[in-house]
């Protein structure tokens, strides 16, 4: 599902944010990315969609080498690939039904089918009743759960998520993580950055640990720490 | 059909959440227009004063007395076929006597001796369509057998061309000034506008839309604005034109110029239209673009 080969990344030719990672994710896999900030998690996460390419070394996803990918062919990877952020990236000035909708209206699919998956989505996350309301007007967790309803309605293959609950209490981080294994029960790969230490501890599932950009650790049914 | 419709709802959507940028966007591109606008009705009128002009040049050839009518008859028709020819009329002797009368009235009875034997010699009087006909022209009357001599405002007729070459080269470079300012001025004014929805672009990006998805809304908008600076501009072009139209026409009565009716106003909303509009699609795509490399 995700293959990174020897990766690299360097920024402006000096900072070496990922050195010589190697990472198998199968299809199907829960993994946590752990380590400090700094660490190379962000840039892990963003390899994997191509909002960033590697200096050196090869990022397969969904069966492709993303840095023989053409611009043009970028969406439709991330039409496959669901992606939740720490800052949620709502547009504001749409509700919480349109943001989620948005994602379907950029395939161009049939009102009637969007209608269905949208109230779908919304329900999964539990937001069925505040379809109207605008980001404005939600609280951090519910804004997320409406990013994460955005994510996965369109069924993706893989969800990635970087920092998704970075801006939220401990308690609505647990919701957010518990939707996220949801995600995975139904298929779907999930691939977490975070620094939600009892989440993880919880949830045990793989976890890749990130030190000055290479993998210190990378174990099953793991802990945030060892 | 449907991906047509939210293309066009999108579109209007966001130019109604962004009423003020649009509205100021509309009105710089009107400004901008206006200046077209008005560059274009000056060229208008020097090429309208420089026509008047051109068509007040009038050769004079002068037909041998002892020319038969047949031979006059003859090269009438010879001289309707010269090219750059626009209008020939000939003028017997009777006719030059009668114009000479005509010129001094109040010294007829002068004239009146001339009766029993009128020395005014026959004419053709020709018109070219352009100023720059006639020395060929004058060229192939000389060559007629039964012309007698040509007469004609040379040094006039030279100057005219000139002029009018030289009216011509200032009104293109003057409305290629002001098209290109313009279309700066335009351009930035929409790129102002999308850095501002810079956010908005990138989660399209994010959630897989093509560019062309994401370039579309803001294509029609620019479309729109464009459009709409168009009607802007040529409104106040047009108004601020009739009123100087009519004061001049008050004030210098004799001065020749354009009057702007409702054809020629539609012809230049054509070209206005048609600049803010090509202005609007390309401002639009060159600001997006580069909010496209996500």
């Amino acid at each position: 599902m995700i293959n990174l080969r020897n990766v690299s990344k360097v920024f402006n030719s000096k900072v070496k944010a990922l050195d010589a990672v190697s990472l198998k994710i199968d299809k199907g896999d829960f993994v946590f990315i752990v380590g400090a900030s700094g660490a190379g998690k962000s840039t892990l996460i963003k390899l994997m969609y191509k909002d960033e390419t590697p200096s050196n070394g090869q990022v397969m996803v969904l069966g492709k080498d993303l840095s023989k990918l053409r611009r043009r062919e970028i969406p439709y990877l991330r039409r496959r690939i669901g992606v939740v952020f720490q800052d949620f990236k709502l547009l504001e000035d749409k509700n919480a039904w349109e943001n989620v909708s948005f994602a379907l209206e950029v395939t161009g699919t049939p009102r009637r089918e969007m209608q269905r998956r949208v109230n779908q989505g919304l329900a999964l996350v539990g937001l069925q009743d505040r379809k109207e309301a605008f980001p404005g007007e939600l609280s951090g967790g519910e804004q997320q759960r409406v990013a994460i309803a955005r994510a996965l309605v369109r069924n993706p293959d893989i969800l990635l998520a970087d920092e998704p609950s970075g801006n939220l209490d401990p308690k609505t981080s647990l919701e957010i993580f518990s939707l996220l294994e949801r995600a995975n029960m139904f298929g779907t790969t999930v691939v977490v950055a975070t620094h939600a230490q009892d989440a993880v501890n919880l949830l045990r599932k793989r976890v890749v640990e990130l030190k000055d950009g290479t993998i210190v650790r990378d174990e099953r049914r793991g802990a945030y720490n060892y | 059909m449907r991906l047509a419709a939210y293309m066009f709802s999108q579109a209007f959507r966001s130019l109604w959440r962004n009423k003020l940028s649009s509205f100021l966007s509309s009105v710089t591109t009107g400004f901008a227009l206006f200046l077209l606008g008005i560059s274009f009705l000056i060229s208008i009128n020097l090429g309208y004063m420089y026509r008047m002009a051109e068509t007040q040049m009038e050769i004079q050839a002068y037909i041998d007395k002892d020319a038969t009518y047949a031979q006059v008859a003859a090269v009438v028709s010879e001289i309707r076929e010269v090219a750059g020819v626009s209008e020939v009329r000939y003028v017997s002797k009777q006719d030059a006597l009668e114009e000479l009368k005509e010129m001094f009235q109040d010294k007829a009875s002068v004239l009146d001796s001339l009766e029993e034997e009128n020395p005014l010699p026959a004419s053709v009087r020709i018109k070219t369509t352009h100023a720059e006909d006639i020395p060929g022209v004058v060229e192939t009357l000389k060559n007629l057998a039964i012309v007698d001599d040509v007469i004609y405002q040379e040094e006039v007729s030279r100057r005219l061309v000139s002029i009018g070459r030289a009216v011509q080269y200032l009104s293109l470079g003057g409305m290629l000034v002001v098209g290109v300012v313009s279309v700066m001025v335009i351009a930035n004014s929409i790129r102002l506008a999308i850095d501002a929805r810079r956010q908005e672009i990138g989660i399209m990006k994010l959630v897989g839309a093509t560019d062309g998805f994401v370039l579309t809304p803001f294509l029609l908008e620019g479309i729109f604005l464009g459009f709409l600076g168009s009607v802007i501009g040529t409104g106040f072009a047009v108004g601020v034109y009739n009123w100087v139209f009519g004061k001049i026409a008050e004030f210098i009565p004799f001065m020749p110029i354009f009057d702007l009716d409702l054809t020629s106003a539609m012809d230049m909303f054509g070209i206005m239209a048609l600049t803010g509009i090509m202005v609007g699609i390309a401002g639009s795509a060159f600001s997006v673009r580069r909010h496209l490399k996500v």
